[in-house]
């Protein structure tokens, strides 16, 4: 018998039952769609988070918080007194610090004419550029001759450069931060949104000596990141930032830090974490999606089988096989979940699309969700469509026609 | 042609003792013949019909087809013999729902091994007097016509044997005659031809008469 003159049949006959075709494509279609969805947003949120910690810690570094408490929680009050002279002694003594960087920060009102702007100012030292691995797109990073003499240059991000300056161009214009004019020198790298959802691109960097004296009158700085020449040296030399801090900020025994010392390899304990928590949360999530289109799928499947016992009973009586049967309900099955499988694809695919522009994530598409989801679907269609088919096809011709 | 020797047939029930819907029938019919199988429902006039088709297994006997005996053949062989032996009609005609009534004639050739179906179809339908009427579909066509459009596809790989079930149970006293007429046509032709029914007009019309009651042939007249 001709195989062709069958398939052609059953793809014909597919297309006139197009209400019922449509719905068995629907289950995997909801199915891929959530798993393309909630696969390609995970991963995006995961790349995020990776490169915003790789970007702030790098591979070895040490950052310092003036203030007690936790990683993540909150900094206590009235305890900030790193200082400056803290930080520079502490890269003196400590061999093993090859760059470091003190920073202040405030939110203030900058302006341009009779434009404003909130924004996040920060005060570095010339050393940012690297300790931060973050330049300037245009113009010139501050030297260290701008942060000896208090200059009051500054560096503006892409999103305070386009809400003070529209179209202009920024560079040699003057600017007021609070009430103290300084001159743009310089357009901030790109950055985007960080892990804690801040536009880090709505950000003014000035020399940390202009910050403390001009901007803010403080004689201490917030933090300080150190870098670590050698990567297997990071913890140790953690341990000796503190006992370092400890001693000169007089601190008894058994008296809490006054300050907080984060390693990179602390935070890629926690990155490890969230991950973790990532890896487990976003299949769970998944597969639940997967299952519920699975269900759909298999109930319209199996009402479709069982609807057509009639029709399977006929095609025996006039001559079909029973792998003839299977074969068609295969087709049908293949066509639908694969169709469905594709349709799917495309609609998770938009969907994750506007939502990582909304959430200011990298769209990406993640092929194991295809993968998986093609395959479930195809399994979903085995299960509940061939299965049954090929049951009804081992039936009597003459039980099938009852 | 056909020959039946000690055929019976026993369902098992769930509940209750076993059923036995066909009881030692022993039956010959020859090449050519149009014969009736009449009796009252449950008398096992269906299963009857189900094992001269092939869509049943009976449970002891045996079945001699053309000299060959084909009760015990495997699924696949049983269902290439009715693909290319044997046409059915049904009293609900079991056509395909949206399917035209080329499509519906189609369907035995799609299971052929004929080389070529060009044409067959299209010169079934125009036989049973339906040339103007083969895209139309099932919903679109009057009973007569539809269990015509049956008729053609029982016919279009020229089986030797054509098997009806009640053929004109569900038609109305006219079409009843047509569907008749073609039948008596047909086996003038040289058809062999049974027909299943408790019409006793229906059976009048028919060259031979084998009536069944109780899973057993009572009866039979010329």
């Amino acid at each position: 018998m001709s195989t062709t003159r069958l398939v052609r049949n059953s793809l014909r006959a597919m297309a006139r039952f197009k209400l019922r075709s449509g719905f068995m494509m629907l289950g995997s279609l909801i199915g891929v769609a959530a798993l393309t969805l909630v696969l390609s947003i995970g991963k995006g949120a995961e790349r995020k988070i990776l490169a915003t910690v790789r970007q702030i810690f790098g591979a070895s570094s040490i950052v310092v918080f003036s203030g007690g408490g936790r990683l993540m929680g909150g900094p206590h009050a009235g305890a900030s007194r790193l200082t400056l002279a803290d930080v520079e002694d502490l890269a003196r003594d400590l061999p093993a610090v090859e760059a470091w960087d003190p920073q202040q920060a405030m939110r203030t009102v900058v302006r341009s004419g009779d434009a404003s702007a909130t924004a996040r100012v920060l005060g570095d030292s010339e050393r940012a550029e690297r300790v931060w691995d973050r330049g300037v797109s245009t113009g010139e990073y501050f030297d260290a001759a701008a942060v000896a003499g208090s200059a009051r240059v500054a560096l503006i991000g892409e999103t305070v450069a386009r809400e003070l300056f529209g179209d202009e161009d920024p560079l040699g214009a003057e600017i007021l931060i609070g009430s103290v004019r300084f001159r743009v020198i310089g357009i901030l790298e790109r950055f985007g949104t960080d892990v804690h959802g801040m536009d880090r691109d709505d950000e003014v960097v000035v020399p940390i000596s202009t910050a403390m004296r001009r901007l803010m009158n403080v004689d201490t700085i917030r933090a300080a990141k150190l870098l670590v020449k050698d990567p297997s040296r990071v913890e140790e030399t953690a341990r000796e930032v503190k006992r370092l801090l400890r001693e000169r900020h007089a601190i008894a025994p058994g008296q809490p830090d006054d300050f907080t010392v984060i390693t990179s390899l602390q935070v890629q304990q926690m990155v490890g974490r969230v991950q973790r928590v990532l890896f487990l949360f976003l299949p769970l999530v998944a597969g639940i999606s997967l299952a519920a289109g699975g269900v759909v799928a298999a109930s319209l499947m199996l009402a479709s089988v069982s609807e057509r016992v009639g029709e399977i009973g006929l095609r025996r009586a006039v001559g079909a096989r029973p792998l003839d049967i299977q074969l068609q309900f295969l087709l049908e099955t293949a066509v639908t979940t694969l169709g469905g499988g594709l349709g799917g694809l495309v609609l998770g695919t938009a969907v994750a699309r506007i939502v990582a522009r909304r959430m200011g994530l990298e769209g990406i598409v993640s092929w194991q969700a295809v993968v998986l989801g093609i395959l479930a679907a195809a399994v979903t269609g085995l299960l509940a469509g061939v299965v049954p088919a090929r049951r009804a096809a081992r039936l009597q011709p003459a039980d099938a026609l009852r | 042609m056909i020959e039946l020797q000690g055929i019976g047939r026993t369902y098992a029930r769930p509940t209750g003792e076993p059923v036995r819907a066909l009881d030692g029938v022993s039956l010959r019919i020859d090449r050519g013949e149009l014969v009736a199988i009449v009796g009252s429902s449950g008398s096992g006039k269906s299963t009857l019909m189900n094992v001269l088709g092939l869509l049943d297994r009976p449970s002891e006997g045996r079945y001699l087809l053309n000299g060959e005996d084909v009760s015990g053949l495997d699924v696949n062989r049983q269902a290439r013999l009715r693909n290319a032996k044997i046409g059915f009609v049904f009293q609900t005609f079991h056509l395909l729902p949206r399917t035209s009534a080329l499509e519906n004639v189609e369907l035995p050739l799609l299971y052929s091994d004929r080389a070529s179906i060009k044409g067959l179809a299209r010169r079934a339908l125009e036989s049973v007097g339906l040339a103007d009427r083969i895209d139309h579909r099932p919903s679109e066509l009057s009973g007569g016509q539809q269990q015509r459009v049956a008729i053609a596809r029982a016919l279009v790989n020229d089986p030797d044997l054509l098997l009806a079930d009640e053929p004109t149970g569900n038609l109305d006293a006219r079409s009843a005659g047509e569907v008749m007429a073609l039948f008596a046509d047909l086996n003038k032709a040289g058809r062999t031809i049974v027909v299943v029914t408790h019409d006793a007009g229906v059976a009048a019309r028919c060259g031979r008469i084998a009536r069944i009651e109780n899973g057993r042939i009572v009866e039979e007249a010329r």
